[in-house]
């Protein structure tokens, strides 16, 4: 993957250009979790904003300001105006920096991924928080929560000194930030999602506490499309276990029902909890994800 | 006896590799390392498939047990494995190959000649050769010839197969199994292969001390031939020109017969034949001149043969004999000058002319001579020690009726004035041993003597008919014109037949000239003709007309085109029959030859090869 770099680059992660882009793009979240704190979120309960949501009839003690003057003229009966509410949605980007995700370069993607997401979190005036899972410091906050365009620096530095490496479970790395975690909003949890554990009780408690479960799925491509014949040895990257197989065109056929087992598992488990998946290569174009695969999928808008 | 064999059991050493094989696999060691960020889903889906599938510990070492049944399988095929035939269990084969003039017999229309499909089954054979075993090739046709001694040199035997051509000349097949017979003598065999189209004779005369497989190869396809060619005197100087055709088929077929003389065709006739139904067809031609006749067969359908469609015949001039007699033996000149044909030498002729006939009252070798003679009165100097004549008064007593000479010469009543007596003792094979033939006896010993030489046919009276009453019998005038007809016959003038193939027919050339003969199918000789011009013994294996160059100067041309009459028909016998009630049936089974294994072990340890290949290697659709 290039790294880019020069005098006026912003971040070596994602071209100024992608930045510029990112802009001017918004998280479509679609279950409105969001804080009380006032953001650019419409929510669906009245609000303080410019923008019209009905009419109801003045009952005592309602604010006169709030009186349609107009319709009072004509009907001779008072009516109140009604306006929606706007408030901050929380973007929590939890990635996983597990040993396994330094595998072809899974880590870089999703740094770039996080980077990208949090632009425009910053940008919609989102509050943005970052967190490192797999590390042994168990949640390891990345970025604390921040908002406007101001901290985007803030963001590129936190996510460029991310490490790799680790072999805590994705699983225990969600407990351990739900621990520390406030706020309602989506998070956003970029891994490779190769854990033995269960994801269910996590997937359970974040949307307990108001978040939107996103799931990035980065796997090397490898992964996707093992290169391996014969007798071979097999490693963990993480826990350098060995198991010995004989790979042969069943076999693979196999690995790739089980992955795509795998994968259906994930995506059920964000749906059923208001959230979202996606499988990428660590290989692809990150600037394809983001413009194109992710806002044909509705990510974003 | 074993179904299987090897030629390279000494390969077998190379199962020792089957040790280090199993031995590295068991070791791994170098079993490749791969990492993998995770083995999550590695280890469910090697568990799925530990449980789903069956013959996990089959499975588990399947990698192992095809390098194994690799191994196993190039090992054995650099065995060289075979399955072995019934003809592979022979050491020693005599093969007979028939190359007589049927087997170029086409099976159909720019076909294969039965001698193909003979080279081709040999061919068989040689290619499944065994180490221990040896093949000889023995041809035969008019003789047999030993191509190859015993050997397995496959080269040399394919050598000598492609040498092997068709002669125009029929098959002796006894002669074959007598050259088998005196090879078994010094190297001892069970069997012979005999690969002919079954133009054999029926019945054999030869004990064999071996079994004779009859190897019939498919029939051939129809065919027509000339099988018969001959002129006689005619008439009017003219000659009589007798053609026979005879064909193979059942029904009958069609074919034009032409007769040129010369570069001049003179007659042409339709003929139809079949199996059953011969055709003669006579032609007259002139015979003032001598000259060369060509008889040619063009059939109207598929003929299976070409060699019998054209037969040559040299057709001297049609002359009078020349007859030389002393004028006292006037019964004879009297006898002779009523006989039309033959000019009657005056009485004062000179003892050099040349003449036919001679017919003498002195002993042989003082007077003229001639092809042919008859000496009357007169005891030959040879015979001498043997015979002597009395004056006594004696009747003949026996004489052969189917000799050429008295043939319908009646001797009984003819009183004979002188007595030839044997000497004491003699028996009569003294006087074969010296080439005489009694023709008739007395009561004491011979009075008529035949004795044929290279020189010419002299016959000998060892009475003088003018002491006999044989002069006044109406058996003598007889006797006169059956010398005649002898005499017009060894001249030649009588009657001519076309030559045979085989033996080119003998030729008067120069006395003692070096002579170059050339033939059809590139064949060439020399010989040198003999003191008295006569060349003989020259082989003529293909039809056709030959050219004799004689070295002084002047070629001869001589027809050697005649087949049988059994080669033209294409008979084939079913069996053999040999002496001591001895049949032996053709095999309906064809010749099987080991089969070498070698090939589909190394073709299937190939496609082991590519299984494994495909199976450890593709990748999943």
């Amino acid at each position: 993957m290039p790294v880019l770099t020069g005098p006026t680059q912003l971040t070596p992660l994602l071209s100024n250009e992608a930045v510029a882009r990112l802009e001017r793009l918004r998280l479509n979240s679609s279950r409105r979790f969001t804080d009380k704190r006032r953001g650019e979120h419409v929510t669906g309960r009245g609000g303080t904003s410019i923008e019209f949501s009905d009419y109801r009839n003045y009952v005592s003690g309602d604010d006169v300001r709030f009186v349609d003057w107009n319709i009072f003229a004509r009907l001779h009966r008072p009516y109140l105006k009604l306006y929606r509410q706007e408030e901050e949605m929380h973007v929590v980007l939890l990635v996983d920096a597990s040993t396994s995700m330094l595998f072809e370069d899974k880590l870089d993607m999703a740094r770039r991924l996080a980077t990208a997401l949090g632009i425009m979190g910053l940008f919609g005036t989102e509050r943005v928080s970052v967190y490192a899972l797999g590390h042994s410091a168990a949640g390891a906050q990345v970025l604390a929560p921040c908002t406007g365009r101001a901290s985007m620096m803030k963001l590129f530095r936190a996510v460029e000194g991310l490490e790799g490496g680790g072999a805590e479970p994705l699983e225990v790395g969600l407990e351990a930030f739900l621990r520390r975690h406030t706020g309602r909003g989506v998070a956003v949890i970029l891994s490779d999602f190769l854990t033995f554990g269960d994801l269910s009780r996590a997937g359970n408690r974040l949307f307990g506490v108001g978040l939107e479960v996103w799931g990035i799925q980065v796997l090397g491509p490898t992964e996707i499309d093992p290169d391996v014949t014969s007798d071979i040895r097999l490693v963990d990257g993480e826990t350098r276990d060995t198991l010995d197989a004989t790979c042969n065109a069943d076999l693979l056929r196999l690995y790739q029902e089980y992955r795509a087992d795998h994968e259906r598992h994930i995506e059920t488990l964000c749906r059923q909890r208001a959230g979202r998946f996606v499988t990428i290569s660590a290989a692809a174009d990150v600037d394809a994800v983001l413009f194109d695969l992710l806002r044909r999928r509705g990510w974003v808008r | 006896m074993k179904l299987f064999g090897f030629y390279a059991l000494s390969s077998a050493w190379l199962f020792s590799l089957l040790l280090p094989l199993i031995l590295f696999y068991f070791l791994k060691l170098r079993r490749p390392r791969h990492d993998v960020p995770s083995l999550f889903l590695w280890r469910k889906v090697l568990e799925d498939r530990r449980v789903n599938s069956p013959f996990q510990k089959f499975k588990r070492n399947l990698l192992l047990l095809l390098q194994i049944l690799l191994l196993l399988l190039i090992v054995i095929a650099a065995m060289q494995p075979y399955f072995r035939s019934r003809q592979a269990r022979v050491h020693r084969l005599p093969v007979l190959i028939d190359n007589s003039a049927s087997m170029a017999a086409l099976d159909r229309p720019d076909g294969v000649s039965r001698l193909d499909v003979a080279r081709e089954k040999v061919q068989t054979l040689i290619d499944g050769l065994l180490p221990d075993q040896e093949l000889c090739l023995v041809t035969f046709a008019r003789s047999a010839h030993k191509r190859t001694g015993f050997t397995n040199d496959r080269r040399l035997l394919r050598e000598a197969l492609d040498q092997v051509t068709v002669e125009d000349v029929p098959s002796d097949i006894e002669e074959a199994l007598r050259l088998v017979q005196s090879l078994a003598r010094s190297t001892p065999f069970d069997e012979v292969l005999l690969f002919s189209d079954g133009n054999l004779p029926p019945r054999v005369d030869i004990e064999m001390s071996f079994n004779l497989n009859y190897q019939r190869l498919p029939p051939a396809g129809a065919n027509l031939g000339i099988t018969s060619l001959n002129a006689q005197r005619a008439p009017e100087r003219r000659w009589d020109v007798f053609v026979r055709v005879e064909g193979s088929s059942e029904t009958a077929t069609g074919a034009q017969l032409e007769l040129r003389q010369g570069e001049t065709v003179v007659a042409s006739e339709r003929v139809s034949v079949s199996r059953q139904d011969s055709q003669r067809v006579v032609f007259r031609v002139q015979g003032d001149q001598p000259s060369d006749i060509e008889v040619r067969l063009t059939p109207d359908s598929v003929d299976s043969m070409e060699s019998d469609n054209a037969v040559w015949l040299h057709l001297p001039a049609a002359r009078p004999i020349r007859a030389q007699v002393p004028g006292h033996l006037a019964s004879y000149r009297h006898a002779l000058a009523a006989i039309p044909d033959v000019e009657l030498a005056a009485e004062s002729a000179a003892a050099g002319e040349p003449c036919d006939l001679v017919i003498r009252d002195e002993p042989p070798g003082t007077g003229p001579t001639a092809r042919t003679s008859l000496y009357i009165g007169c005891v030959p100097e040879e015979l001498k020690p043997l015979v002597r004549v009395e004056p006594k008064p004696i009747e003949v007593v026996d004489w052969e009726r189917n000799s050429p000479l008295l043939q319908h010469v009646q001797f009984r009543d003819v009183i004979v004035l002188e007595d030839p007596q044997s000497a004491p003792g003699t028996q009569t094979s003294q006087f074969e041993n010296l080439g005489y033939a009694i023709l008739a006896h007395g009561p004491h010993g011979p009075l008529i003597l035949r004795r044929e030489t290279p020189d010419g046919l002299t016959f000998v009276c060892l009475f003088h008919t003018d002491r006999s009453t044989l002069p006044y019998r109406i058996g003598f005038p007889i006797l006169v014109a059956n010398l005649v007809q002898v005499a017009m016959r060894h001249a030649g003038v009588a009657e001519v037949e076309a030559g045979r193939t085989g033996v080119l027919a003998r030729t008067t050339v120069t006395a003692g000239a070096a002579c170059t003969i050339t033939g059809p199918g590139g064949v060439s000789a020399t010989a040198t003709a003999d003191t008295h011009g006569n060349l003989a013994g020259v082989a003529a294996p293909r039809a056709g007309c030959y050219t004799v160059a004689v070295s002084g100067g002047g070629k001869v041309p001589v027809g050697a085109s005649l087949l049988s009459a059994a080669e033209t028909g294409l008979a084939s016998v079913e069996q053999i029959e040999f002496s001591e009630n001895l049949t032996v049936r053709a095999e309906s089974a064809s010749v099987k030859t080991e089969k070498p294994l070698w090939a589909a072990l190394s073709l299937l340890a190939f496609v082991v090869m590519l299984g494994e290949w495909w199976y450890y290697q593709r990748r999943a659709g």
